[in-house]
């Protein structure tokens, strides 16, 4: 929680440095196509250098870089007020939920009625740890408390950054919670070949946006600390779009017939982390779970001789 | 074989009944619209593993020129998964002596040997066949080594002596074992791979092979596979273990401060003519875990990459940990390139209840006080 909430509040404050850069036009407009791209070598480069060009060499927007979103969909991705968090009594405002206008264009998610139930349900719930051998191990509380892989689209609004590293066959992303990663296919298409939290892509370029097709989940996704989910019959199509050298828009439609009475939408801006020692560290969260997991089934401590 | 090697600690019949069903669960989550068409040869066959390997192996050797590939933008290319498992020890068998190089009939007839031994299975000890899920080195493309050990310094090919403090360290680890049993709770459960914590071999990636030898991680044959992704300023490195990644600048940027401690280190890489160099530093300290080999966050690890053929990576590697090695030593080995070029997710933590099952056993055996100490099972 900590160091969430410390990348978080040193974000807003260079979010409002980026952001007045672009509102102000000061935002480089893309190279032309084929340029070749800028590659410094020096000791310090004034900026990360593979983000130098505005174009790779085969003509795309250069997305290479470490990116973040700077919202709080990761809460709730549909509008809501501030609120005291879980456990407020030790975690006060560390803990609290902060508020946001919501990503989901139109406002409101459109639920199937049962589905609306389940989402109200997940809320309720969201918190419960069930560890168990059994095949309703996944129908417990929000994944994230829990380091599991976050999906996607989850993963491009947590509160933390990612990278893109990006050549002509492929794109992967790196994403600095749990070290989630994820490969976009740009030559190869192909079916998912197995589920999976983070979905299988297919990735394509439409001019200058980067459209992603992402099946093949295995429906444990949550979409946020809300309890807002879909399922296995999801299909998520992204759209990344540059705006300038370090910002671009973020878009995705999200249709899943199981649960949604039709297709929606969410976007959001992604930011450039512009510091020139951006790199994304290890949040490898499986020790910070293992305590709150096993505790309950009497596997974390180690039984002293009396109990035996 | 580190599923093999994880049996060996688990010496109760529940536990090794469910580990097998947590490696087979993973298996069945990762391997791709399995049945569909037919599997090829070399990885149903051992005589058509073992030729092509062989195969491979001497085409590779008998390479006398070869121009590295170059990156749009310019580098050495070593895009592509390469595989990591080996049946090469790590430290060279003491009756070997000085012996640094098989002859390639000998190197042929030592993989031989490794791989139908791998592939043999006593229905008395192993509840799975592990080739069935291809999880066999011999059936993931590793090849024959001309070196008897992947240590080339020292010269014997051994590992250097510890430093006082380490044996110290290491006779004081035992002595808590034998007091209490650390699988007995997960907060003292010392095994990354069984928490889900790390892949097998991310840092370094090559470890040393043969069942039963070295370390308890040594060469998987399953989930050996390292995907390199380049692209401009960085070698990102992805396990199919685990999923582990390795981002690795190497556009010249210092060190994280030291402030910064990870389970994989602090990456820089560069380029020495075809060589990507990659130096890590900054780990953690994984308590109640140790590092490779028993290692203190005190290593540091020296890679290089270099591109020696259309299909073999060489990859040497130096370790240097001043509490725990009395001097520096070093590795130089081969890694094959496997196809195809993807890596498939590998949710382990997600759904540890191998974990779960380990843990349990252990507590079940130690109340029953049949089994309070590791190892020290009453008769049954």
């Amino acid at each position: 929680m900590r160091i969430r909430w410390t990348v978080v509040s040193t974000l807003v404050a260079a979010a409002a440095v980026v952001w007045a850069a672009s509102i102000q036009g000061q935002a480089p407009a893309p190279a032309a196509a084929g340029q070749a791209p800028a590659a410094p070598r020096a000791a310090a480069p004034a900026r990360p250098a593979a983000a130098a060009g505005a174009r790779t060499d085969d003509g795309r927007p250069n997305l290479n870089g470490v990116w973040q979103a700077i919202n709080s969909a990761n809460w709730d991705i549909e509008a809501h007020h501030a609120d005291a968090g879980p456990h407020n009594n030790i975690m006060g405002a560390w803990g609290a939920e902060p508020p946001g206008m919501g990503i989901v264009e139109g406002g409101t998610i459109p639920y199937k009625p049962d589905a609306l139930k389940k989402k109200q349900d997940n809320f309720k719930n969201r918190m419960m740890v069930k560890v168990s051998n059994d095949p309703h191990r996944f129908d417990t509380g929000d994944t994230e408390l829990q380091c599991y892989r976050p999906g996607v689209p989850r993963a491009n609004y947590m509160p933390f950054p990612f990278q893109i590293f990006q050549n002509k066959e492929q794109i992967l992303m790196v994403y600095e919670y749990k070290g989630a990663m994820r490969t976009v296919f740009m030559d190869k298409h192909q079916d998912a070949p197995v589920d999976s939290w983070m979905g299988w892509s297919n990735g394509r370029w439409e001019g200058d946006t980067l459209v992603i097709d992402v099946t093949g989940f295995n429906g444990h996704q949550w979409l946020d600390r809300a309890g807002n989910f879909f399922s296995d019959t999801a299909h998520v199509v992204e759209r990344w779009t540059p705006r300038g050298r370090d910002h671009m828009m973020y878009e995705a439609t999200i249709e899943d017939p199981t649960v949604y009475t039709r297709p929606w939408k969410i976007s959001f801006p992604v930011y450039r982390r512009l510091e020139t020692n951006a790199q994304l560290l290890e949040f490898n969260c499986v020790p910070f779970v293992e305590e709150m997991m096993y505790t309950p089934l009497g596997l974390y401590n180690p039984p002293n001789r009396s109990s035996r | 074989m580190h599923m093999r090697n994880r049996m060996l600690w688990v010496t109760t019949a529940i536990t090794l009944a469910m580990v097998g069903a947590l490696s087979i669960t993973v298996l069945v989550a990762q391997t791709p619209a399995a049945g569909k068409k037919a599997l090829p040869k070399t990885t149903t066959d051992t005589d058509a593993a073992i030729k092509a390997a062989a195969d491979a192996f001497k085409k590779e050797t008998e390479l006398k020129t070869y121009t590295v590939p170059k990156t749009s933008w310019g580098e050495p290319d070593l895009r592509g998964v390469w595989n990591t498992a080996t049946y090469t020890r790590l430290q060279r068998p003491v009756e070997l002596g000085n012996k640094a190089f098989y002859t390639e009939e000998e190197a042929i007839a030592e993989y031989k040997k490794a791989a139908e031994s791998d592939a043999e299975v006593d229905p008395r000890t192993v509840h799975y066949d592990w080739k069935e899920y291809a999880m066999d080195a011999w059936q993931g493309g590793t090849r024959p080594n001309l070196r008897t050990s992947l240590i080339v310094d020292p010269e014997n090919g051994r590992l250097p002596p510890l430093t006082p403090e380490a044996q110290q360290r290491r006779a004081a680890a035992a002595a808590a074992a034998k007091q209490q049993d650390p699988m007995l709770g997960i907060k003292t459960f010392g095994n990354l791979y069984t928490r889900c914590v790390l892949g097998l071999g991310a840092l370094p990636l090559v470890r040393g092979g043969m069942p039963g030898a070295d370390s308890a991680a040594a060469a998987a044959g399953v989930t050996a596979e390292a995907f390199f992704f380049q692209s401009p300023g960085y070698m990102t490195i992805v396990m199919q273990s685990n999923n582990d990644v390795r981002i690795i600048p190497t556009d010249n940027r210092p060190h994280a401060p030291s402030q910064v401690r990870q389970w994989l280190g602090d990456s820089r890489g560069h380029w020495e003519g075809n060589t990507l160099v990659v130096e890590s530093t900054n780990f953690n300290d994984p308590k109640p875990a140790t590092h490779f080999l028993g290692a203190t966050d005190s290593i540091s690890i020296v890679e290089r990459f270099t591109r020696v053929g259309p299909n073999t990576m060489r990859y040497q590697y130096t370790v240097s940990d001043p509490k725990t090695w009395t001097k520096p030593w070093s590795v130089d080995t081969t890694m094959p390139r496997v196809d195809p070029s993807m890596i498939y997710e590998f949710a382990c933590h997600e759904q540890n209840y191998g974990l779960i099952n380990v843990v349990t056993g252990t507590q079940i055996r130690f109340r029953e006080g049949t089994r309070d100490l590791r190892g020290n099972g009453a008769p049954e």
